[in-house]
């Protein structure tokens, strides 16, 4: 049981360690197969782990394993300590099971480029330090993955360091990461502090006594997991990284930021929801920033022309959803989304890398088009994975964001609010997703597209090919495990984690589905009407609202503010160190030291003639000298 | 004990060494600039022998022998060094050797 814990952990680490050792030994379809195999054993084990938890007691299901201490510091201890219970073995199962998927299509997609071993060593990393993240057993080791997750994804985003983009693209998620790392370690100390310890489960017992409930301290410590959850979610404010994290290659934006890392914030806003509900305002403040980012991303997702840019605004929205999920106490839904998106968003993610492969790396969807004849398959994965986005029945997305939704609609106004944000949401959602299908498979061909599309034997590599078609497959039937006041499989499992806030049931479900489904299929018929075929309505539009266009097109100037408050002012600040103090002070000082010694010892050189008798008159002089002296002494 | 006391031979040994030391600064030719370096040696060995034979202590010859063994060498060198510095130059002159200026 905990052997199978650890080898689900370690194995992906000891590819990376193997890959990294073996070098050029080993060619560079081994190295992908290595680190897919890799996270594949641990997906194994994370099945028997699961099937050994369902044959226990629910009550039984948490297992903590701690086989050594990890590092102590006067009374605080940290053990290396794993914990399997429902809620770990779920993201285990969706991590591993989904990345093996990605890695497997990796092999594909990256074939032929220059440094494959290296990226396939930097995937299995990432797996392992995604598992750590959810396996770890107190909140230190949990940090440990959080960071470790941030490096694989830096190391991933600019894995084309050759270029300036990807580079630029992975200082500034690094750096947007470190900031929630910062918030989140500051909410540790606190921790430390109040209670000793950062296992979850004294902290979690000891916290209403230490905290206190809706204290200040309270408040910090949920500011702090919150601002850590923010900037690994990329939602509002801290969210600019990830459209900008596209520049990685495409699976890493399937793996890392669509399906895994971009939800840790949502695995620990779960996770330690009993310190967030010591604080409520500020997890209802998780569901404000969710509402917020769902709608500024669908906004802002309609004008974008980068296909992956779009996926990416549409993780953000998703991942708005679950954080409103987890705002309002519906965790089980929120968990239900992160892994029907883990499917659906690798699918779409997956699909279009799918269609950059074959049009020779093009991403921008004006020069795509019609492309429905030439690559069937590709577009029946796209649109799969389109409908579950958009939340249509029988696919994934529509159960799990509808559970999500009518759990809030039973919550006060505040919870109306969400609700509304989400059912807006819903409708930009059909429109942006299906204003992307549209443009890029439908209509005529576009020039670009007649000449760059090329063909292999199949769409794809096979090795591309079937993961697909497991994730389309997983797209459309997981939905299943939760329907409306019939099961609720997830939110059962995690139960004996975490209680999630019942779902509305009766007349406001009903109400609230068909709102849902109103509001996404409105969306869908807009973006037919416009977009079907190319057409000048979308271009009469927005010379109709020149000023909105604009400010969707810059991003609603996110990035322009951050450039303006915190770049421009250190720069300049910089600036001036570098004239006023760097300049004339340190280096002055510096070079007076230099000319000044110079100075001095070209006078003192000057004493030396060459003259011998000279210094043999200077040795007497001193000599008689010293001998008066000390006779005079004596 | 017959002869001149201590002191007369102190005396002696302080106008040799003057007369060395004199030598030393005055004169350009290193020849004669060595040989008044021999004349200071052995004002030192006078010396040396003198406060041996006050203190009835054999130390003080022993080191007038070392003092004669440099001296013998430091000729050697010294006389090498010339005959070196002769042939680069037409003069010898130690006041127009000053290649070692700083």
């Amino acid at each position: 049981m905990e052997v199978l814990a650890w080898t689900a952990l370690f194995s992906p680490a000891a590819a990376v360690v193997a890959i990294a050792l073996l070098g050029e030994r080993i060619d560079r379809r081994a190295a992908g197969l290595l680190a897919a195999g890799a996270t594949f054993l641990s997906f194994v084990c994370t099945a028997a782990l699961f099937f050994d938890l369902l044959g226990r007691e629910p009550e039984d299901r948490s297992i903590l394993s701690t086989p050594w201490t990890w590092l102590t510091a006067g009374d605080l201890t940290i053990g290396a300590s794993l914990l399997v219970d429902p809620l770990s073995v779920f993201m285990m199962l969706v991590v591993s099971g989904v990345g093996f998927l990605i890695l497997t299509y990796a092999i594909g997609y990256m074939d032929g480029d220059e440094e494959e071993r290296r990226y396939h060593a930097y995937k299995a990393l990432f797996i392992f330090s995604m598992l750590l993240l959810v396996t770890a057993g107190n909140l230190l080791l949990l940090l440990a993955g959080w960071g470790m997750v941030g490096l694989s994804s830096y190391l991933l985003i600019n894995y084309w360091h050759q270029r300036h983009a990807p580079v630029e693209a992975g200082k500034k998620a690094f750096i947007m990461n470190a900031f929630g790392d910062a918030t989140f370690v500051l909410a540790l100390f606190i921790l430390v502090q109040q209670t000793g310890s950062l296992d979850f489960s004294v902290v979690f017992a000891d916290a209403p006594d230490a905290l206190g409930e809706n204290s200040t301290l309270a408040v910090l410590v949920a500011l702090g997991l919150l601002g850590g959850a923010v900037a690994k979610s990329a939602q509002v404010p801290l969210h600019t990284w990830l459209p900008d994290a596209m520049e990685g290659p495409t699976p890493v934006s399937a793996l890392i930021h669509a399906a895994t890392m971009v939800t840790a914030g949502v695995y620990l806003i779960v996770r330690t929801s009993p310190l967030f509900e010591l604080a409520v305002d500020v997890q209802e403040l998780a569901g404000i920033l969710g509402a917020v980012t769902l709608l500024m991303a669908g906004l802002i997702a309609l004008v974008q022309t980068d296909i992956k840019r779009v996926i990416a605004y549409s993780t953000m929205s998703q991942i708005g959803y679950m954080f409103v999920g987890a705002g309002l106490g519906a965790y089980g839904p929120s968990m239900f989304h992160l892994m029907t998106h883990a499917f659906f968003k690798a699918l779409l993610f997956m699909a279009a890398g799918l269609v950059i492969h074959a049009l020779s790396s093009e991403q921008d969807i004006r020069k795509m088009g019609g492309l429905a004849r030439e690559l069937p398959w590709t577009y029946r994965a796209f649109l799969i994975g389109a409908l579950a986005l958009a939340a249509i029945p029988p696919f994934a997305g529509f159960f799990s964001k509808d559970a999500i939704l009518s759990s809030l609609i039973d919550q006060g106004s505040l919870g109306w609010i969400l609700w509304g944000a989400g059912i807006t949401g819903a409708f930009l959602t059909g429109l942006y997703t299906f204003r992307l299908l549209f443009i890029v498979f439908f209509g005529e061909q576009t020039p670009y597209a007649r000449e760059h599309l090329h063909r292999e034997r199949f769409e794809g590599p096979l090795a591309m090919m079937w993961p697909v078609g497991v994730l389309a497959v997983l797209a459309t039937i997981a939905g299943f495990l939760q329907v409306p006041e019939q099961w609720h499989l997830v939110t059962e499992w995690l139960d004996p984690v975490v209680e999630s806030v019942p779902e509305a049931t009766g007349g406001l479900a009903v109400f609230s589905i068909l709102a849902s489904l109103v509001a996404a299929s409105g969306g869908i018929a807009v973006a037919w009407a416009l977009y079907r075929r190319p057409g000048d309505r979308p271009a009469a539009i927005r010379a109709r609202l020149p000023w909105a266009a604009n400010a969707l097109e810059h991003k609603l100037w996110w990035d322009e503010a951050y450039d303006a408050l915190f770049y421009r002012p250190s720069s300049a600040l910089a600036a001036w160190l570098l004239g006023r103090v760097e300049g004339p002070i340190v280096l002055r000082s510096l070079g007076g030291l230099g000319t000044g010694v110079r100075d001095v010892s070209g006078r003192v050189a000057a004493a030396q003639t060459g003259r011998v008798r000279g210094y043999v008159l200077a040795l007497a002089v001193g000599l008689a000298v010293l001998a008066v002296v000390f006779l005079l002494v004596a | 004990m017959l002869g001149p006391g201590i002191a007369a031979y102190l005396i002696l040994s302080v106008v040799l060494f003057a007369t060395g030391a004199f030598g030393v600064l005055i004169r350009r030719s290193p020849l004669i600039i060595l040989l008044a370096l021999e004349l200071m040696l052995n004002a030192g060995n006078l010396a040396l022998i003198a406060f041996a034979r006050q203190l009835g202590d054999a130390d003080g010859q022993i080191f007038a022998l070392t003092v004669m063994v440099v001296a013998a060498a430091e000729a050697v060198l010294g006389l090498g060094l010339i005959v070196a510095v002769s042939r680069k130059h037409a003069e010898l002159d130690v006041d127009r050797l000053t290649s070692l200026r700083g």
